[in-house]
């Protein structure tokens, strides 16, 4: 092997191999891939993104979300777990991230396609069918504020903390409690001297919130009470201030809901 | 190689006026590439850490979008990928193709170009993406205003080590050129086609994810693994004094890896929707990928025999055998994760995480320090300033990868059950995996970071002209004992 052209050939050789074959072969076989249509009149799945939920796509991309999160619901038949001694399979599924596998046809529009390879966190697939507007928004903004338990970025720089004018909340208006607001991104507690301020100031209001709330009595003078009464502030929403999504919030949710690969029936996708 | 009738004494010198000449020549853009990808592997492990942290304490540094950790993690990948391996990589192809070529290297300053290209690249890559330009797809994070310049760059790089293999002065080619020119030539294409095909005019739906993953695996097997093993390949010889085992086992394993590796990316999809003779051709491709490896393991380690007591001595040789010895350890695991079963497990965990820096690391990066403890000293002509520093970066960077190597494994694989286990609620996953992510933070990641910066701050005191200048043998770790086997004199009559 003393001659440079062997060695180039051979490289071109078995490089193109792979190039044929993994490349352009399934570019050939899957290019002419059509929606799906089951009769002639249906609207045909999938369809292309338009507008905010295309514009979401960009900030999906540009935050990394794909490296916590794959968008792939895998067949009834992999992945396997053992229960009461039987070997059970189809763990996606059974998780409730899909309600069938995804096959190549759910992602005809995807651009760029983020199958990923990690899950950090569960499968968004289908995330749009599994939870509402509100949610979607709770959790992006401050996802502790819905799961205690989750390591999951606050993505609280999307969003907008601003006075109420008028009196009015905006519609779209977060409805998480103080504890998730006043400190975007964070959970805030007011310190021992600032909840003595809140109680001389505002004290009575509260007390008779609290109240209204029905919730358990304790004489609210106790150190009991008094704890009590604070987790049950913290819960309340802010008077004067309100988070709003900005438009990347917006857009990104748009997204999120129009994840719905797995809802619509295909005939290759049995398992 | 057949034995060599030794030199004589008159020989030796002209040959020793040879290859000064040769490194002279190729000093200034090699140093450049070299220290350019120690940087980026510094920036590469401060993003490591702040990722590692974030993912099990998600309110450090919460507050600012440029942190967030999906940025942080492609950042981190494009600075340790494309800065420390990409530009480490070439600083070897292009050295070692002049030593082997036995001929300097014409125009250095067009060199000197590429690798700026490569740094202006490189900045508006990380600093793009945590800006909020990155692009979600896995190795090709990089804003699209970004791979111009690499290409340019790499352009470059391939065309200059083709060309000075064109105009070689030796005969004989050796096994560690046949990888070099195999590598240039690869990833101009690969990095080319996987671009065009995912961001300037992209393929329909699933055809990108495998475009995706045949660039992301063949990146580090086309790339990476082909430059890495050519080095060692020609340290091992030249430290301990011994030719290669075999001649040829080093072609059957050039030829196998050139051929089985470039197939083998799929198996990052496995179970994905994508039609099943893909995955199924990768996992073929990742079987007989053991072919390769058992040649190189055979022709690496025989050739050690008997030598292991010279570890002691010379820090090239315990970097680069360190790295000969987890890339066959790292291969056989890669070979068995590919399988169907044992994927189902592993896929979608932080054990892949942990095989992927096991070969990023253990293997590659460790081989090219060991690169660089040789080659730095003969272009600067300066030894280096502190064995016990080089002390420090062995064992924090081996202890390192090891606590990083089997915390991840272990928290990925009891992931991989859990996930696959319907009636385990998520958030004993993530609770289950958080200690596992601590110990990478506050461990492993730290002391690997302490092992960068030694040796950052080694390079940096040679390039300053600060340690010996290089006249007797170069800086051991201990002074051999004269007089026995791998005594001074032979190891620097080897060595120099």
């Amino acid at each position: 092997m003393d001659r440079g052209m062997v060695i180039f050939v051979g490289a071109l050789l078995t490089f193109s191999s792979s190039w044929l074959g993994l490349v352009l072969y399934p570019y050939w076989q899957l290019q002419n891939e059509q929606p799906y249509a089951k009769s002639p009149g249906d609207d045909p799945y999938p369809r292309p993104l338009a507008g905010q939920a295309l514009a979401g796509v960009r900030v999906y991309q540009a935050n990394g979300c794909l490296y916590c999160h794959s968008q792939q619901v895998r067949s009834e038949k992999f992945g396997n777990w053992w229960e009461d001694g039987q070997m059970k399979t189809g763990a996606d599924i059974k998780r409730g991230w899909g309600a069938r596998r995804t096959v190549s046809r759910d992602y005809l529009y995807d651009r760029p396609t983020m199958l990923g390879t990690m899950r950090t966190g569960p499968d968004l697939a289908n995330v749009g069918a599994r939870y509402a507007e509100p949610w979607q928004h709770n959790h992006t903004f401050n996802p502790r504020a819905v799961n205690s338990w989750s390591v999951m970025p606050s993505f609280a720089f999307l969003y907008a903390r601003e006075k109420v004018v008028g009196g009015q909340k905006a519609a779209k208006a977060l409805k998480l409690g103080r504890e998730w607001t006043v400190d975007p991104g964070y959970r805030w507690r007011p310190t021992d001297r600032q909840w003595e301020a809140i109680l001389a100031a505002r004290g009575t209001a509260i007390r008779q919130a609290h109240l209204a709330g029905a919730v358990a009595r304790v004489d609210p003078d106790s150190p009991a009470g008094r704890a009590e009464l604070l987790e049950f502030w913290l819960t309340t929403e802010e008077e004067d201030y309100q988070v709003v999504p900005t438009t990347a919030a917006d857009a990104l949710v748009a997204y999120l809901l129009a994840l719905r690969k797995g809802e619509t029936p295909l005939p290759e996708a049995k398992e | 190689m057949a034995p060599t009738t030794p030199m004589t004494e008159p020989e030796r010198e002209r040959s020793a006026r040879e290859r000064r000449a040769i490194d002279s020549s190729c000093r200034v853009p090699v140093l450049y590439f070299a220290a350019s990808a120690v940087f980026w592997l510094l920036a590469g492990s401060a993003l490591a850490v702040i990722a590692s942290v974030k993912l099990h304490s998600p309110y450090f540094l919460t507050g600012s979008p440029e942190f967030t950790f999906g940025r942080v993690r492609m950042a981190h990948l494009q600075a340790v990928g494309l800065g420390w391996a990409g530009m480490a990589v070439m600083a070897a192809a292009v050295w070692l193709m002049c030593r082997l070529s036995r001929v300097g290297l014409i125009y250095p300053k067009l060199l000197v170009f590429a690798g700026t290209l490569w740094n202006v690249g490189m900045v508006l890559d990380v600093l793009g993406i945590l800006f909020g330009d990155g692009q979600s797809v896995e190795w090709l994070d990089a804003p699209r205003y970004v791979p111009p310049f690499l290409v340019a760059g790499l352009g470059i790089v391939s065309a200059w080590t083709v060309a000075t293999f064109r105009r070689r002065r030796e005969r004989h080619v050796y096994v560690t050129q046949w990888y070099v020119l195999a590598a240039v030539f690869w990833l101009p294409w690969l990095y080319t086609v996987a671009v065009l095909m995912i961001f300037w005019m992209p393929a329909t739906g699933v055809v990108q994810p495998v475009v995706n993953w045949w660039f992301g695996h063949n990146y580090l097997g086309l790339w990476m693994t082909p430059v890495a093993v050519g080095a060692a390949y020609y340290i091992i010889p030249k430290v301990i004094g011994r030719p290669i085992h075999s001649y040829y086992l080093s072609i059957l394993g050039f030829w196998s890896l050139a051929l089985f590796y470039s197939w083998a990316g799929m198996h990052h999809l496995i179970g994905g929707p994508l039609p099943v003779w893909l995955v199924t051709a990768s996992v073929v491709g990742s079987m007989m990928m053991f072919i390769p490896v058992i040649a190189v393991a055979i022709n690496h380690h025989m050739t050690m025999l008997g030598s292991f007591h010279r570890l002691r001595y010379s820090p090239a040789l315990r970097f680069t055998v360190f790295g000969a010895i987890t890339y066959t350890a790292v291969s056989f695991q890669g070979a068995v994760e590919s399988l169907r079963d044992f994927s189902e497990v592993a896929h979608f965990t932080h054990y892949t995480v942990a095989h992927a820096h096991l070969g990023a690391y253990g293997f590659f990066t460790m081989i090219m320090f060991g690169l660089f403890y040789y080659m730095v000293p003969r272009l600067t002509g300066r030894e280096w300033a502190s064995p016990g520093l080089i002390r420090v970066h062995f064992w924090s960077s081996a202890v390192g990868i090891t606590i990083y190597f089997v915390a991840l494994s272990i928290a990925g694989w009891w992931q991989g059950r859990m996930l696959n286990d319907p009636n385990v609620p998520f958030a004993n996953i993530v609770r289950y995996v958080t200690p596992f992510l601590a110990i990478r933070s506050y461990i492993a990641g730290p002391l690997m970071t302490v092992g960068h910066v030694s040796f950052a701050i080694l390079l940096t005191a040679n390039l300053m002209g600060w340690g010996r200048q290089r006249t007797g043998g170069p800086t051991y770790f201990v002074e051999p004992a004269t007089g026995t086997a791998g005594g001074p004199r032979e190891l620097a009559a080897a060595g120099r």
